[in-house]
This record gives C-alpha cells, structure tokens and sequence, in this order.
C-alpha cells in the first residue's frame, strides 16, 4: 500500500463530532477540509499523526480507527497544555494535522495466526485499530482474544464498542477491573488475574500488549512463563516528539526513534534497547 | 587548481558578495573572539582568524527560527497556514574544515534520511561554501582523531590554502569552477600543489597531546560506546560533572535536536517556531503527564556520546557524529567536552 504522507505543512481538518469516552477523555470525529485529501488520506492500524491545535502546538497522537471502514477519529486524554486545549474545542472547530507516522502494527504478516490483546486503561486506544481492522477479516485469523483492564468500571475504554465485541461470535473477550462499583457484575482483579480464566494459546500466537509500564511487565511476565516468546509480543512505546518525521530527535530510545523506527516494537526489541519504556 | 595572491584574496568574497548574503570569520576587537556571522562590510573578514566560537551551523539551522505561520478564527472557523521558508543565496567564506564535515553530517541527517527537512533544503540548496585549510591546529582542535582535518576533502566549493604568497585555489563543484574562471585566476604549478601537502603535513605534527594520543583510540571507544560495554561507574562520573548547561551541544556543529513552540502575536497570527534544543536538559524527554523516562543525568550524558561515538549514529552521517572542533572541551564547565571523555572512557578500556 503506498501512503501519501503530510510531512510538512499541516492539512486543515474539522471536528465533525466529539464524543466523551471517560473522565478526562474524548474522541474526536474527523474529516480534512481538502476533498482530495480526506479521499486519498490512508494509513496502517497502529501510526499516529501529528495534530495542531491552532494558537496552543501539536502533539503526536495514535489513530484508534480501522484503516478500511471506519470514521476517522483520534482519541485524547487531557494530560497537558495542548490536549487540555484540544478537550476545550467545539464540533465545526479546525485543527491540523500530519501524517501519518509510523511503521504501524502488522496485518499480512501474522495471517493465520491466534491474535491476543492485552490492554490496560486507555492503552486500548491505540490498540482498537488492530482489533477493529482483524475483526473485520476475521476468517484469515485463528482465535482472537481481548484482555482488558481499568481502574474501574467508569474508566472502560469505548463501553460501546465493548458491548458489541463480546456479542461477536468467536471474539473472546475477558473484562475485568481492580476497583468494582457495587453493580458491577464482571470480573474483579487486575489484569494478570485473567490468564487463570482462560486457555492461552501459545503457539501461532503473536499477542499486542498496551498499558501502564507496571501493567505491561507484570503481562509480558505471565506471557513468556506461559511460553509465547518475546518476538511475538508486540507493544507500542510513546516518547515526547516533537517533529514526527526523525528529526527532532526528542523520541530516541536506546539506537532508535520512535517516530520512525517505532512506535511499534515487539518485546525482544524493546528488550535490547537499554532504557525504560 | 589555481593561485590568487594572498592580498586579493577577499576579491573572491567582493564577486560572492554580488549575488549572495556573505558569513564569515570576524575578530571582535574588544574580546579577539571569532566568531562566523553576516558580514556586511567583506573588509572585515579576518582569514587568519582563530576557529569561530561557534560554528557556522545557526546559519543553516538557526537558533531560533518562524517555520510555520498561520491564523485562526475560531467564531468564522477559518484556518489558514503558511509555510515560511528561507530562500535567499548565502556564502560561507573561510570556513574551516572540521565546521565544513559538521555541515556534512546535518546534510546527510537532514536530506539523506527517510524524510527530507524542507526548511533546512530551503537555506542549504543555494549556498556556496569556501573553505579554509588550518595550516596550523587550535589548542583545543583534535580534527585528527576524527578524520575531518586539518584540510576539507569534500563538499566545498572552493578550498583555499595559505601557501605563503599565495592561497592555493581548488575547486570542488561546477559553481566553484566557474567563479575561478569568471575572476581569471592564475592557474597553480605544481610546486603550489606540493607546498599545501607540506604545510598539511606540517599542520599534522602540531596538535596537542590529547589529540595524538587519542588517535589511536577513537576506534575502540567508538566500539565500546556502540555496544555498550562501558562500566556504569563510569557515565556516572561523567554524568556527575554535568551541569545540564546544554552548551556542549550549541557548539556542537552536528547537534541539531530541537523543540518546537507554537507562539500567539498580538494581532491574531501565530507563529511556530523552531528553537535549538539539548538532551541534556532534565525536560528533553519529559513526556506530557509527568513521565521522563530518561531523568538521571548520566542517561542523558550517556545517549550525547551514544549520538557522538557510536556505529549507528555515524550511519545516519556516513562519519563520526564527531568532527573535533574541540569547542565543546572549550565550553563545558565541568571537564566533560569529548576528547576528555575518550580519555576516561580509554582508561576504564586499559584497566
């Protein structure tokens, strides 16, 4: 597939809508102001753009849409200056955007193959393309498998389209949180407490883990003691960037950048880059 | 090759200066500083000048530079942007060697990459660059233990040397060619051509200690920063005499990280803008929320070396991210410039 990417000046997109996900969190529907951009804009499940919010900067945000079907959308948690000013825009409002970066997530390549998703808290964003985009094909895979964690009922990622996924047929997915309401009725523990409710599979497994790095070490753990190897662990890393496009230099980790070497590593890499993630 | 006497040799920057803005080497009277900036009046360019205090890289990459302009209006929902490029000619006259290697690298980072800085083509793709031979090292200069001097092998237009009576002329492009031609210069013999190699050689023997027994090592230290087999204790002695001051790196000639801000004009347009940057500042990799993954100062040492010193950088500059100008040796207040860290690095290899 040949991506077109806005490298430079930023192209011009409205807010079509905005929805509120959680506390401190919104998603944000799209489209490019340019009919001919907005046509051709194509990207792979698990790059990121880099978007302006006019008068505040930019900031390097993952894309939670499937690359084919789906509404072109971007996730936000308010953590800082800019995205604080991104959650204080109106639908009708513009913003800027480049992209996409990234080597993205694989999709040809584990064809074939059992795919678990791990996430934890909003570590679901960046993970929902993959999930949406395989489920889209779901006949070239063997089983899928979501795991996901929060806090607490209230802190769920996408409640709808987790009411959804677990009507799919063949979708197994496993919902938990650490701190239960008193009508809560799943289950109760963090995350790892899962792993005894299942059957793993381990071989022609590749598995995308995304979370909290204490959350991420106590998976990737359970995981390897399991026996899926570390190259078929799969994560996305996220670094304070500035440029997007390797030039900034801000994203560098242990020999290389994560906006052009990353965001998406497998656990054996990650391993041999000698710093935290 | 040709000649042009000694006397005239600013003529060469008199033609230049017809159709280029024209940087150069000039000596603060008050300080006897050099340093490489706008000359307006080609009279002041001092040839002899010592190595400029800083290199001539604010010239490609400024320490502060508009990238970007545009406007909103929030209550029409109007968004215009306008990419702000510098597209003016610029001459770089008598630059030395080491700063010519130190432009190399940021071509090669920024052109020969993945992406392609448009910003950094726009001030680099009109340029004429001359350059000038040390016939004689800097104190601080250790340009041999890098393979970037005393004399520039490529990427000059012009290259000039001191022979004495004359400056030895050699052209290294077809811009370069033809201005030699269009002054008429008097073409070299070939006792010219033999009178820089010895005054090069010459050059050679003069550094200091530190430079010539470095020399010999920079290899290995290069191999022992890329895999990493270097004692913790000893980034942490590094890492302890840092002052997180940042001006190893804007001397630097091939340190070009920066940050980018976005700035509100009173009249509504706002600016971006993109501002030199230092990994060694604690808020380099602060993420957004608080997290900084790379917070102890020996981390941060560590990864400037690992960009100066290692396999993998040097790839992405096709040489050593190293030049050896020696400014940052000149600067550091803490005893950290880099031969001195080659040195530390060499004894805890020779234990």
């Amino acid at each position: 597939m040949n991506i077109q990417k806005i490298v430079t000046i930023p192209e011009i997109a409205t807010i079509d809508e905005i929805k509120e996900e959680i506390q401190d969190v919104k998603t944000f529907y799209l489209s490019f102001d340019n009919k001919e951009v907005d046509k051709t804009f194509k990207f792979k499940s698990g790059q990121f753009i880099m978007c302006t919010v006019f008068g505040s900067g930019e900031f390097a945000v993952s894309l939670p849409p499937s690359p084919e079907d789906d509404r072109f959308h971007i996730t936000v948690k308010t953590v800082g200056k800019v995205t604080g000013a991104l959650h204080s825009l109106q639908a009708g409002d513009k913003l800027g955007v480049r992209g996409p970066f990234g080597n993205g997530f694989p999709f040809e390549d584990i064809k074939g193959k059992n795919v678990v998703y791990v996430a934890g808290g909003i570590g679901l964003i960046p993970l929902r393309s993959s999930i949406v985009n395989v489920l889209q094909h779901r006949e070239d895979f063997g089983r899928i498998i979501l795991m996901y964690g929060s806090r607490s009922p209230d802190d769920l990622m996408y409640s709808y389209n987790l009411e959804e996924w677990q009507n799919i047929d063949g979708f197994e997915t496993f919902i938990t949180v650490d701190n239960p309401t008193p009508d809560w009725k799943g289950h109760t523990g963090i995350i790892t407490t899962l792993f005894d409710k299942m059957e793993l599979p381990v071989d022609d497994t590749v598995a995308f883990v995304c979370g909290p790095p204490i959350m991420f070490n106590a998976v990737i753990k359970e995981m390897m003691d399991r026996g899926i190897s570390d190259e078929h662990i799969i994560s996305t890393l996220e670094r304070h960037m500035k440029c997007g496009v390797g030039k900034c230099q801000h994203c560098g980790i242990g020999r290389t950048l994560v906006c052009t070497d990353g965001p998406v590593y497998t656990y054996r890499q990650i391993k041999t880059l000698g710093e935290q993630i | 090759m040709y000649i042009i006497k000694k006397n005239d040799i600013l003529n060469l920057a008199k033609e230049l200066a017809k159709d280029h803005t024209m940087y150069g080497p000039v000596v603060e009277d008050s300080t006897g500083q050099a340093f490489f900036d706008r000359v307006d009046n080609i009279d002041d360019i001092d040839m002899a000048a010592p190595i400029p205090t800083l290199p001539p890289k604010h010239v490609l990459f400024p320490h502060m530079e508009t990238i970007m302009q545009y406007r909103y209006d929030a209550d029409q929902k109007k968004a215009e942007i306008t990419g702000v490029f510098d597209e003016s000619r610029k001459a770089l006259f008598g630059l030395r060697p080491c700063d010519l290697e130190g432009i190399l690298c940021m071509d090669r980072f920024f052109l020969g990459q993945e992406f392609v800085d448009d910003w950094y083509r726009e001030h680099r793709s009109r340029m004429f660059i001359v350059t000038n031979t040390c016939i004689a090292p800097f104190k601080q200069c250790f340009c041999v233990c890098t393979d970037s001097g005393p004399d520039a092998k490529e990427g000059y237009d012009i290259n000039l040397t001191d022979i004495g009576q004359y400056y030895l002329v050699e052209t290294g492009s077809k811009k370069g060619e033809d201005l030699a031609k269009a002054m008429n210069l008097d073409k070299a013999a070939e006792e010219h051509s033999r009178e820089k190699t010895v005054r090069v050689e010459k050059s050679i023997t003069l550094f200091e200690d530190i430079a010539v027994e470095n020399k010999a090592w920079i290899s290995r230290v290069m191999n022992r920063v890329t895999t990493g087999f270097i004692d913790e204790a000893v980034w942490e002695f590094i890492g302890d005499q840092c002052f997180e001051c940042g001006a190893c790196t804007y001397v630097c000639p091939s340190c070009t990280c920066f940050n980018v801000v976005d700035i509100n004009r009173k009249d509504g347009e706002s600016l971006r803008l993109r501002t030199w940057d230092s990994c060694s500042y604690e808020g380099y990799s602060r993420m957004a929320g608080g997290h900084n993954p790379r917070k102890p100062v020996e981390d941060r040492r560590n990864k400037r070396f690992f960009c100066k010193l290692s396999y993998s950088q040097s790839k992405k500059y096709l040489r050593p991210g190293c030049v050896g100008c020696g400014r940052c040796a000149w600067v550091c207040p803490g005893d950290i410039g880099l031969p001195n860290v080659v040195t530390y690095i060499r004894r805890e290899i020779s234990k």
